[in-house]
Protein backbone atom coordinates (compact mmCIF):
# COMPACT_ATOMS: atom_id res chain seq x y z
CA UNK A 1 0.00 0.00 0.00
CA UNK A 2 1.65 3.68 -1.25
CA UNK A 3 0.41 7.18 -0.59
CA UNK A 4 1.25 10.16 -1.85
CA UNK A 5 3.20 12.47 0.44
CA UNK A 6 1.26 15.56 0.81
CA UNK A 7 3.97 18.59 0.97
CA UNK A 8 3.37 21.25 3.90
CA UNK A 9 1.51 18.52 6.24
CA UNK A 10 1.65 17.25 9.69
CA UNK A 11 1.09 13.47 11.06
CA UNK A 12 -1.51 11.70 9.35
CA UNK A 13 -2.60 14.51 7.15
CA UNK A 14 1.26 14.18 5.56
CA UNK A 15 -0.50 10.77 3.75
CA UNK A 16 -4.15 11.85 4.32
CA UNK A 17 -6.58 14.40 3.31
CA UNK A 18 -7.33 16.56 6.51
CA UNK A 19 -10.91 15.19 6.55
CA UNK A 20 -9.37 11.51 6.47
CA UNK A 21 -6.61 12.03 8.45
CA UNK A 22 -9.23 13.20 11.28
CA UNK A 23 -11.59 10.61 11.16
CA UNK A 24 -8.78 8.09 11.17
CA UNK A 25 -7.57 10.13 14.42
CA UNK A 26 -10.89 9.31 15.80
CA UNK A 27 -11.30 6.05 14.58
CA UNK A 28 -7.61 5.07 16.49
CA UNK A 29 -8.09 7.28 19.12
CA UNK A 30 -11.25 6.34 20.07
CA UNK A 31 -10.15 2.56 19.50
CA UNK A 32 -13.35 1.61 17.69
CA UNK A 33 -13.09 -1.55 16.49
CA UNK A 34 -15.88 -1.64 14.82
CA UNK A 35 -18.37 1.59 13.95
CA UNK A 36 -21.31 3.07 11.27
CA UNK A 37 -20.54 6.44 10.00
CA UNK A 38 -22.90 7.91 12.34
CA UNK A 39 -21.02 7.31 14.92
CA UNK A 40 -17.81 9.03 13.86
CA UNK A 41 -20.14 11.65 13.02
CA UNK A 42 -21.36 11.79 16.61
CA UNK A 43 -17.61 12.39 17.64
CA UNK A 44 -16.96 15.17 15.04
CA UNK A 45 -20.14 16.91 15.49
CA UNK A 46 -18.90 17.63 19.11
CA UNK A 47 -15.62 19.34 17.49
CA UNK A 48 -17.06 20.96 14.54
CA UNK A 49 -20.07 21.59 12.02
CA UNK A 50 -20.02 18.65 9.73
CA UNK A 51 -22.54 16.85 7.61
CA UNK A 52 -23.56 13.24 7.16
CA UNK A 53 -23.18 13.03 3.70
CA UNK A 54 -19.65 14.65 3.92
CA UNK A 55 -18.44 11.81 6.54
CA UNK A 56 -19.97 9.41 4.68
CA UNK A 57 -18.32 10.05 1.45
CA UNK A 58 -14.77 10.25 3.19
CA UNK A 59 -15.51 6.78 5.52
CA UNK A 60 -16.20 5.28 1.95
CA UNK A 61 -12.78 6.84 0.56
CA UNK A 62 -10.88 5.37 3.64
CA UNK A 63 -12.42 2.45 2.28
CA UNK A 64 -11.80 2.11 -1.13
CA UNK A 65 -8.39 3.45 -0.34
CA UNK A 66 -7.76 -0.15 1.89
CA UNK A 67 -7.42 1.24 4.84
CA UNK A 68 -10.91 0.73 6.72
CA UNK A 69 -12.45 -2.58 5.88
CA UNK A 70 -16.46 -2.82 6.13
CA UNK A 71 -19.37 -5.95 6.33
CA UNK A 72 -22.95 -5.07 5.83
CA UNK A 73 -25.13 -4.90 8.63
CA UNK A 74 -29.25 -4.43 7.78
CA UNK A 75 -28.93 -1.03 5.25
CA UNK A 76 -25.97 0.07 6.81
CA UNK A 77 -22.02 -0.89 6.55
CA UNK A 78 -20.28 -1.53 9.97
CA UNK A 79 -16.57 -0.15 9.31
CA UNK A 80 -13.59 -0.97 10.84
CA UNK A 81 -10.07 -0.64 10.78
CA UNK A 82 -7.81 -2.63 8.48
CA UNK A 83 -4.55 -1.13 10.06
CA UNK A 84 -3.37 0.00 13.51
CA UNK A 85 -1.80 3.45 13.81
CA UNK A 86 1.46 1.45 13.85
CA UNK A 87 0.96 -0.42 10.73
CA UNK A 88 -0.08 2.46 8.77
CA UNK A 89 3.31 4.03 10.08
CA UNK A 90 5.03 1.52 8.95
CA UNK A 91 3.37 1.25 5.41
CA UNK A 92 4.53 5.00 4.94
CA UNK A 93 7.25 5.44 6.73
CA UNK A 94 9.92 4.55 4.07
CA UNK A 95 8.35 7.13 1.98
CA UNK A 96 8.62 9.57 5.20
CA UNK A 97 12.02 8.66 5.51
CA UNK A 98 12.86 9.23 1.96
CA UNK A 99 11.34 12.93 2.13
CA UNK A 100 12.79 13.50 5.63
CA UNK A 101 16.75 12.49 4.48
CA UNK A 102 17.30 12.75 0.49
CA UNK A 103 19.76 14.63 -0.87
CA UNK A 104 21.11 17.60 0.75
CA UNK A 105 19.21 16.89 4.13
CA UNK A 106 21.15 13.21 3.92
CA UNK A 107 24.57 15.02 3.98
CA UNK A 108 23.21 18.13 6.89
CA UNK A 109 22.13 15.20 8.64
CA UNK A 110 25.51 13.60 8.93
CA UNK A 111 27.09 16.95 9.49
CA UNK A 112 25.35 17.26 12.85
CA UNK A 113 23.45 20.01 11.47
CA UNK A 114 19.91 18.58 10.91
CA UNK A 115 17.02 20.42 9.03
CA UNK A 116 15.57 21.76 12.31
CA UNK A 117 12.13 22.02 12.96
CA UNK A 118 10.62 25.05 13.73
CA UNK A 119 9.27 26.22 17.06
CA UNK A 120 5.81 25.98 15.89
CA UNK A 121 6.35 22.80 15.02
CA UNK A 122 7.57 21.33 17.59
CA UNK A 123 4.34 23.51 19.59
CA UNK A 124 2.73 21.28 17.21
CA UNK A 125 4.10 18.13 18.18
CA UNK A 126 3.36 18.72 21.85
CA UNK A 127 0.00 19.25 21.37
CA UNK A 128 -0.44 15.82 19.78
CA UNK A 129 1.13 14.41 22.17
CA UNK A 130 -0.96 16.27 25.05
CA UNK A 131 -4.12 15.24 22.89
CA UNK A 132 -3.35 11.90 23.30
CA UNK A 133 -2.41 12.12 27.04
CA UNK A 134 -5.93 13.18 27.54
CA UNK A 135 -7.39 10.90 24.95
CA UNK A 136 -5.69 7.95 27.37
CA UNK A 137 -6.96 9.39 30.51
CA UNK A 138 -10.60 10.12 29.41
CA UNK B 1 60.08 4.17 -14.82
CA UNK B 2 59.52 6.75 -11.84
CA UNK B 3 58.90 4.71 -8.64
CA UNK B 4 56.40 7.15 -7.61
CA UNK B 5 54.10 6.20 -10.31
CA UNK B 6 52.50 3.64 -8.72
CA UNK B 7 52.31 4.49 -4.99
CA UNK B 8 50.27 8.06 -6.20
CA UNK B 9 48.22 6.73 -9.53
CA UNK B 10 47.46 3.66 -7.63
CA UNK B 11 45.87 5.67 -4.38
CA UNK B 12 44.21 7.86 -6.85
CA UNK B 13 42.71 5.37 -9.11
CA UNK B 14 41.42 3.30 -5.91
CA UNK B 15 39.91 7.05 -4.64
CA UNK B 16 38.23 7.95 -7.79
CA UNK B 17 37.27 4.42 -9.44
CA UNK B 18 38.05 1.68 -7.25
CA UNK B 19 35.59 2.79 -3.77
CA UNK B 20 33.00 4.85 -5.86
CA UNK B 21 32.24 0.89 -7.86
CA UNK B 22 32.16 -0.98 -4.33
CA UNK B 23 29.36 2.29 -3.26
CA UNK B 24 27.77 1.59 -5.99
CA UNK B 25 27.33 -2.36 -5.81
CA UNK B 26 26.39 -1.29 -2.25
CA UNK B 27 23.79 1.09 -3.08
CA UNK B 28 22.34 -1.38 -5.10
CA UNK B 29 22.05 -3.80 -2.27
CA UNK B 30 20.68 -0.84 -0.07
CA UNK B 31 17.87 -0.11 -2.30
CA UNK B 32 17.00 -3.87 -2.58
CA UNK B 33 16.84 -4.12 1.27
CA UNK B 34 15.16 -0.88 1.64
CA UNK B 35 12.32 -1.77 -0.97
CA UNK B 36 11.50 -4.59 0.94
CA UNK B 37 8.53 -3.51 3.23
CA UNK B 38 7.81 -6.12 5.22
CA UNK B 39 9.14 -4.92 8.46
CA UNK B 40 9.43 -1.47 7.36
CA UNK B 41 12.19 0.90 7.75
CA UNK B 42 13.60 -0.37 10.53
CA UNK B 43 14.31 -4.15 8.51
CA UNK B 44 17.67 -5.53 8.43
CA UNK B 45 19.18 -2.28 9.97
CA UNK B 46 22.49 -4.60 10.60
CA UNK B 47 22.88 -5.83 7.13
CA UNK B 48 22.09 -2.11 5.78
CA UNK B 49 25.70 -1.19 8.23
CA UNK B 50 27.69 -3.57 6.65
CA UNK B 51 26.97 -2.78 3.47
CA UNK B 52 27.33 0.81 4.67
CA UNK B 53 30.76 0.71 5.87
CA UNK B 54 31.73 -2.77 4.13
CA UNK B 55 31.79 -1.15 0.47
CA UNK B 56 34.59 1.40 2.24
CA UNK B 57 36.38 -0.44 4.36
CA UNK B 58 36.72 -3.92 2.73
CA UNK B 59 38.54 -3.03 -0.19
CA UNK B 60 40.55 -0.65 1.22
CA UNK B 61 41.66 -3.50 4.01
CA UNK B 62 42.37 -5.92 1.24
CA UNK B 63 44.25 -3.18 -1.27
CA UNK B 64 46.40 -2.39 2.33
CA UNK B 65 47.06 -5.74 3.13
CA UNK B 66 47.80 -6.75 -0.37
CA UNK B 67 50.58 -3.92 -0.03
CA UNK B 68 52.08 -4.49 2.65
CA UNK B 69 52.13 -8.41 1.43
CA UNK B 70 54.27 -7.84 -1.60
CA UNK B 71 56.96 -5.89 0.66
CA UNK B 72 57.00 -7.87 3.55
CA UNK B 73 58.35 -10.82 1.06
CA UNK B 74 61.36 -8.79 0.14
CA UNK B 75 61.22 -9.12 -3.23
CA UNK B 76 59.20 -7.48 -5.57
CA UNK B 77 55.91 -8.07 -7.13
CA UNK B 78 55.24 -9.50 -10.42
CA UNK B 79 54.42 -6.38 -12.29
CA UNK B 80 56.88 -4.84 -9.90
CA UNK B 81 60.03 -7.39 -11.37
CA UNK B 82 58.26 -7.11 -15.50
CA UNK B 83 58.77 -3.63 -15.24
CA UNK B 84 61.76 -3.23 -13.22
CA UNK B 85 63.54 -6.34 -14.18
CA UNK B 86 66.86 -5.27 -12.75
CA UNK B 87 66.00 -4.24 -9.55
CA UNK B 88 65.99 -6.89 -6.79
CA UNK B 89 64.06 -5.37 -4.62
CA UNK B 90 61.30 -2.62 -5.00
CA UNK B 91 58.97 -0.91 -2.82
CA UNK B 92 57.02 0.22 -4.36
CA UNK B 93 53.73 -1.91 -3.03
CA UNK B 94 55.06 -1.00 0.25
CA UNK B 95 55.25 3.04 -0.98
CA UNK B 96 51.40 2.20 -2.45
CA UNK B 97 50.27 0.99 1.36
CA UNK B 98 51.67 3.48 2.77
CA UNK B 99 50.64 6.28 0.73
CA UNK B 100 46.87 4.91 0.70
CA UNK B 101 46.77 4.61 4.62
CA UNK B 102 48.27 8.41 4.20
CA UNK B 103 45.24 9.54 1.92
CA UNK B 104 42.43 7.60 4.63
CA UNK B 105 44.20 8.82 7.71
CA UNK B 106 43.89 12.64 5.91
CA UNK B 107 40.09 12.11 5.15
CA UNK B 108 39.57 10.65 8.98
CA UNK B 109 40.98 13.97 10.59
CA UNK B 110 38.21 15.88 10.13
CA UNK B 111 35.56 12.79 11.22
CA UNK B 112 38.07 12.08 14.17
CA UNK B 113 37.83 16.30 15.42
CA UNK B 114 34.44 16.62 14.78
CA UNK B 115 34.34 13.90 17.21
CA UNK B 116 34.55 16.22 20.42
CA UNK B 117 33.63 14.63 23.91
CA UNK B 118 31.87 16.23 26.40
CA UNK B 119 33.26 17.51 29.84
CA UNK B 120 31.63 15.94 33.40
CA UNK B 121 30.57 18.58 35.77
CA UNK B 122 30.58 18.50 39.50
CA UNK B 123 28.58 21.58 40.46
CA UNK B 124 25.89 21.48 42.80
CA UNK B 125 22.85 21.63 40.19
CA UNK B 126 25.33 18.70 38.71
CA UNK B 127 25.46 16.82 41.74
CA UNK B 128 21.39 17.28 42.68
CA UNK B 129 21.04 15.74 38.44
CA UNK B 130 23.17 13.11 39.50
CA UNK B 131 21.19 11.71 42.79
CA UNK B 132 17.97 12.06 40.61
CA UNK B 133 19.12 9.87 37.70
CA UNK B 134 20.73 7.77 40.33
CA UNK B 135 17.68 7.24 42.29
CA UNK B 136 15.81 6.67 39.15
CA UNK B 137 18.02 4.45 37.83
CA UNK B 138 17.79 2.32 41.31
CA UNK B 139 14.13 2.02 41.05
CA UNK B 140 13.67 0.78 37.42
CA UNK B 141 15.30 -2.82 36.94
CA UNK B 142 15.45 -2.12 33.39
CA UNK B 143 18.16 0.62 33.45
CA UNK B 144 20.34 -1.54 35.86
CA UNK B 145 22.56 -1.76 32.78
CA UNK B 146 23.31 2.25 33.16
CA UNK B 147 24.09 2.30 36.54
CA UNK B 148 27.71 3.80 36.80
CA UNK B 149 27.57 4.93 33.36
CA UNK B 150 25.58 8.05 33.68
CA UNK B 151 27.70 11.82 33.70
CA UNK B 152 26.39 14.71 34.09
CA UNK B 153 27.52 17.92 32.39
CA UNK B 154 26.71 21.54 32.64
CA UNK B 155 27.30 22.22 28.94
CA UNK B 156 23.96 24.37 28.08
CA UNK B 157 24.43 23.23 24.86
CA UNK B 158 23.96 19.92 25.15
CA UNK B 159 20.96 17.87 25.84
CA UNK B 160 21.08 13.77 26.33
CA UNK B 161 23.61 11.78 24.93
CA UNK B 162 25.71 8.88 24.35
CA UNK B 163 29.90 9.12 24.02
CA UNK B 164 32.66 6.95 24.73
CA UNK B 165 33.75 3.80 22.09
CA UNK B 166 34.40 0.80 23.84
CA UNK B 167 32.55 1.89 27.08
CA UNK B 168 29.97 4.07 26.17
CA UNK B 169 28.60 6.27 28.95
CA UNK B 170 25.03 8.63 28.94
CA UNK B 171 26.40 12.32 29.27
CA UNK B 172 22.87 14.57 30.83
CA UNK B 173 22.35 18.11 30.59
CA UNK B 174 21.46 19.65 33.83
CA UNK B 175 19.57 22.70 32.00
CA UNK B 176 18.07 19.61 29.46
CA UNK B 177 16.93 17.62 32.50
CA UNK B 178 15.71 20.38 34.35
CA UNK B 179 12.82 20.17 31.65
CA UNK B 180 11.78 16.98 32.07
CA UNK B 181 9.63 15.06 35.04
CA UNK B 182 11.18 12.06 36.41
CA UNK B 183 9.22 9.72 33.53
CA UNK B 184 10.28 11.69 30.67
CA UNK B 185 13.89 11.43 32.06
CA UNK B 186 13.30 7.38 32.81
CA UNK B 187 12.19 6.78 29.33
CA UNK B 188 15.05 8.92 27.98
CA UNK B 189 17.49 7.13 29.45
CA UNK B 190 15.76 4.04 28.29
CA UNK B 191 16.39 4.45 24.37
CA UNK B 192 20.15 5.93 25.36
CA UNK B 193 20.35 2.33 27.59
CA UNK B 194 20.30 0.64 23.89
CA UNK B 195 22.35 3.04 22.63
CA UNK B 196 25.13 2.12 25.09
CA UNK B 197 23.90 -1.90 24.63
CA UNK B 198 24.80 -1.31 20.97
CA UNK B 199 27.78 0.67 21.40
CA UNK B 200 26.27 3.33 18.63
CA UNK B 201 28.84 5.69 19.05
CA UNK B 202 31.39 3.38 18.13
CA UNK B 203 28.28 2.49 15.19
CA UNK B 204 28.58 5.86 14.50
CA UNK B 205 31.81 7.00 13.98
CA UNK B 206 32.62 3.89 11.97
CA UNK B 207 30.02 4.83 9.39
CA UNK B 208 31.32 8.72 9.12
CA UNK B 209 34.64 7.68 8.76
CA UNK B 210 33.73 4.97 6.44
CA UNK B 211 32.03 8.14 3.97
CA UNK B 212 34.58 9.82 4.42
CA UNK B 213 38.03 7.87 2.87
CA UNK B 214 35.44 7.73 -0.20
CA UNK B 215 35.07 11.00 -1.22
CA UNK B 216 33.91 10.17 -4.38
CA UNK B 217 31.70 7.37 -3.84
CA UNK B 218 29.90 8.76 -0.76
CA UNK B 219 27.05 11.00 -2.36
CA UNK B 220 25.46 7.95 -3.39
CA UNK B 221 25.67 5.89 0.21
CA UNK B 222 25.09 9.30 2.59
CA UNK B 223 21.14 9.27 1.51
CA UNK B 224 21.03 5.48 2.88
CA UNK B 225 22.83 6.21 5.78
CA UNK B 226 21.07 9.04 6.83
CA UNK B 227 17.78 6.92 6.45
CA UNK B 228 19.84 4.25 8.61
CA UNK B 229 20.46 6.32 11.37
CA UNK B 230 17.20 7.72 11.58
CA UNK B 231 15.52 4.27 11.41
CA UNK B 232 18.24 3.20 14.12
CA UNK B 233 17.25 6.22 16.38
CA UNK B 234 13.63 5.27 15.50
CA UNK B 235 14.55 1.66 16.41
CA UNK B 236 16.14 2.52 20.20
CA UNK B 237 12.50 4.03 20.51
CA UNK B 238 11.07 0.91 20.12
CA UNK B 239 13.13 -0.98 21.71
CA UNK B 240 12.90 1.33 25.23
CA UNK B 241 9.35 0.65 25.15
CA UNK B 242 9.39 -2.55 24.86
CA UNK B 243 11.31 -3.03 27.67
CA UNK B 244 8.74 -0.29 29.79
CA UNK B 245 9.59 2.96 28.95
CA UNK B 246 6.39 4.86 28.54
CA UNK B 247 6.06 6.41 24.94
CA UNK B 248 4.18 9.34 25.72
CA UNK B 249 7.11 10.51 27.95
CA UNK B 250 9.72 9.64 25.72
CA UNK B 251 7.78 11.50 22.94
CA UNK B 252 7.58 14.15 25.18
CA UNK B 253 11.17 14.25 26.19
CA UNK B 254 12.70 13.67 22.50
CA UNK B 255 10.71 16.86 21.36
CA UNK B 256 11.92 18.82 24.02
CA UNK B 257 15.57 17.57 23.01
CA UNK B 258 15.29 19.14 19.84
CA UNK B 259 14.33 22.89 20.86
CA UNK B 260 17.06 25.05 20.18
CA UNK B 261 19.88 24.49 22.48
CA UNK B 262 20.35 21.40 22.69
CA UNK B 263 22.65 19.65 20.12
CA UNK B 264 23.19 16.10 20.25
CA UNK B 265 23.14 13.55 17.14
CA UNK B 266 22.90 10.03 18.78
CA UNK B 267 21.09 11.01 20.90
CA UNK B 268 17.23 11.61 21.49
CA UNK B 269 17.47 15.15 19.83
CA UNK B 270 17.42 13.89 16.17
CA UNK B 271 15.92 17.53 15.08
CA UNK B 272 15.05 16.53 11.47
CA UNK B 273 11.24 17.60 11.22
CA UNK B 274 9.99 14.47 8.97
CA UNK B 275 12.36 12.12 11.25
CA UNK B 276 10.70 14.13 14.39
CA UNK B 277 7.53 13.45 13.00
CA UNK B 278 7.96 9.83 12.20
CA UNK B 279 9.31 8.85 15.74
CA UNK B 280 6.85 11.03 17.16
CA UNK B 281 3.95 9.24 15.54
CA UNK B 282 5.53 5.62 15.95
CA UNK B 283 4.99 6.17 20.16
CA UNK B 284 1.53 7.63 19.66
CA UNK B 285 0.80 4.46 17.98
CA UNK B 286 2.57 2.90 21.21
CA UNK B 287 0.84 5.07 23.51
CA UNK B 288 -2.50 2.54 22.01
CA UNK B 289 -0.87 -0.73 21.80
CA UNK B 290 2.29 -1.83 22.83
CA UNK B 291 5.01 -2.43 20.21
CA UNK B 292 6.42 -6.10 19.74
CA UNK B 293 9.71 -6.95 18.74
CA UNK B 294 9.72 -6.29 14.87
CA UNK B 295 11.99 -6.83 12.25
CA UNK B 296 14.73 -8.85 11.54
CA UNK B 297 17.61 -6.81 11.90
CA UNK B 298 19.95 -9.47 10.01
CA UNK B 299 23.12 -10.88 11.55
CA UNK B 300 24.51 -8.92 14.38
CA UNK B 301 26.47 -6.09 13.02
CA UNK B 302 29.61 -6.30 14.59
CA UNK B 303 31.06 -9.86 14.44
CA UNK B 304 29.90 -9.95 10.41
CA UNK B 305 32.36 -6.62 9.80
CA UNK B 306 34.82 -8.15 12.04
CA UNK B 307 35.15 -11.19 10.21
CA UNK B 308 34.62 -9.79 6.74
CA UNK B 309 37.39 -7.00 7.53
CA UNK B 310 39.67 -10.48 8.50
CA UNK B 311 39.17 -12.32 5.38
CA UNK B 312 39.41 -9.13 3.65
CA UNK B 313 42.98 -8.59 5.15
CA UNK B 314 44.19 -12.40 5.26
CA UNK B 315 43.02 -13.03 1.17
CA UNK B 316 46.46 -11.54 0.15
CA UNK B 317 48.24 -13.91 1.78
CA UNK B 318 46.39 -16.75 0.69
CA UNK B 319 45.01 -16.11 -2.77
CA UNK B 320 47.98 -13.73 -4.10
CA UNK B 321 47.54 -10.11 -5.08
CA UNK B 322 47.15 -10.29 -8.69
CA UNK B 323 44.48 -7.63 -8.65
CA UNK B 324 47.39 -5.49 -6.90
CA UNK B 325 49.68 -6.20 -9.65
CA UNK B 326 46.78 -5.47 -12.68
CA UNK B 327 46.45 -1.99 -10.70
CA UNK B 328 50.14 -1.63 -10.66
CA UNK B 329 51.07 -2.57 -14.24
CA UNK B 330 47.71 -0.26 -14.87
CA UNK B 331 49.20 2.65 -13.61
CA UNK B 332 52.82 2.80 -15.33
CA UNK B 333 50.76 1.88 -18.74
CA UNK B 334 48.76 5.00 -17.61
CA UNK B 335 51.42 6.94 -16.94
CA UNK B 336 53.83 6.01 -20.71
CA UNK B 337 50.56 6.71 -22.54
CA UNK B 338 49.85 10.21 -21.35
CA UNK B 339 53.92 11.03 -20.82
CA UNK B 340 54.20 10.38 -25.10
Amino acid sequence: MTFRLRAGKKGLELRLHDLEATIMDVVWGKQLSSFAVGDVLAILEKQRDIAYTTVMTTVTRLYEKGILERERDGKRYLYSPKLTREEFLQSTAREVLDEAVGGHQAMAMLAEKVSEASAGELDDLEALIQKRREELDA
Amino acid sequence: MIEATFPLLGTAFVVLIVLPAFALLAKAGLVMLERDEVGGPLHGLNLRYVLLTGSSALPVAWLLSAGLHQAETGKSALACLLDHDTAELCFEPGFFALMLAGAILAASIGVIRRHRGVRASSSDAARTLLRRVTRIIASDPVLASLRDRVVVTDDDGFALGTHGLLKPRVFVGTAFAARLSDEMLASALGHEAEHVRALDPLRYLILQLALAVNPFGRFMLEPHAARWQAAREAHCDREAVILGAAPLPLADAIVRAARPGAREVVALGARDTAVLKFRIGMLLAFSERAPARCCHQGPSAFPVAFVLLLIALLLPHQTGTAALDVLHTGAEHALTYFWR
